[in-house]
């Protein structure tokens, strides 16, 4: 992704929890990268199976609902799209720390602080830990 | 406009019209009309059931419309999500798609668009209730 060109590299960003998924990805949009989203493997595999549709690294959670979780889908993209990296985060501080560097290198460099990233998704998931409290 | 090399400006290149909230389980529909909202300089959250867009509303605080399929996997479809966006979220527009219209008799929504649908149209008529 260090290539900078006009027409900004594509990222297909898996992640199952719309709260760490939304953060993440408008982040790298606001890096100038173009995001497509998917909610989990299966929904990434539909994506990477129509040709048509450009990509350009996957930026994937680890753990996943479903019969696939990330290290399933990074197997099935060396089998079906061998060259096509693919970054795993298990963590929100990983996820965050990749989002960054992928930003470092972005057609838009540091936007603004990736910790900002790290504090909104923090505050998101701790909002909804209280609101489902019995 | 929904090509996915066309070039895509960040957010704070542009600017950002409303918050629309995109919920559909067939990704590669969510992924064409979510791109033309954003190409239209709109923010975009994906949600791909409605579980997932209450976790979404329950945490945004500018959504301003949320277009939803009618027919989703889950506990809840498109309908009783309207349902709820109208009664807890009462200034918010609703937007039903569906293949089959009778599906929406007596739902709430403020605009429906019967699948397969035109995505541009769908972006022109978003900007007429929310711009």
């Amino acid at each position: 992704v260090a290539e900078k060109t006009d027409t900004p590299e594509t990222i297909l960003v898996v992640e199952d929890d719309v709260l760490v998924r939304m953060p993440i990805a408008q982040y790298l949009r606001d890096c100038g990268y173009k995001v497509i989203e998917a909610v989990n493997a299966d929904e990434a595999m539909v994506v990477l199976s129509r040709q048509e549709t450009p990509v350009h690294l996957v930026f994937s959670d680890i753990e996943m609902p479903g019969a696939t979780d990330g290290f399933g889908l990074a197997k099935w993209i060396r089998e079906h799209r061998p060259g096509l990296v693919v970054l795993l985060a298990g963590t929100v501080p990983r996820a965050v720390e990749s989002a960054k560097e992928l930003c470092e290198q972005g057609p838009v460099p540091k936007p603004y602080d990736a910790q900002v990233v790290h504090n909104h998704i923090r505050r998101l998931l701790a909002a909804r830990k209280v609101a489902r409290k019995p | 406009m929904f090509g996915a090399t066309s070039r895509q400006k960040p957010d704070q290149e542009r600017a950002i019209r409303s918050t629309v909230l995109v919920v559909e389980d067939e990704v590669l529909l969510r992924m064409v009309i979510a791109d033309g909202l954003r190409e239209a300089g709109y923010r975009v959250i994906e949600a791909a059931n409605a579980e997932q867009a209450l976790d979404a509303l329950d945490h945004s605080f500018d959504v301003r419309l949320i277009l939803t399929d009618v027919q989703m996997p889950g506990s809840l479809d498109g309908v009783g999500l309207a349902r709820i966006v109208r009664s807890a979220f009462p200034t918010i527009k609703i937007v039903l798609t569906s293949g089959r219209f009778g599906e929406v008799n007596g739902a709430e929504h403020d605009a429906f668009f019967a699948k397969p649908f035109d995505p541009i149209e769908v972006v022109e008529h978003i900007a007429t209730l929310i711009d």
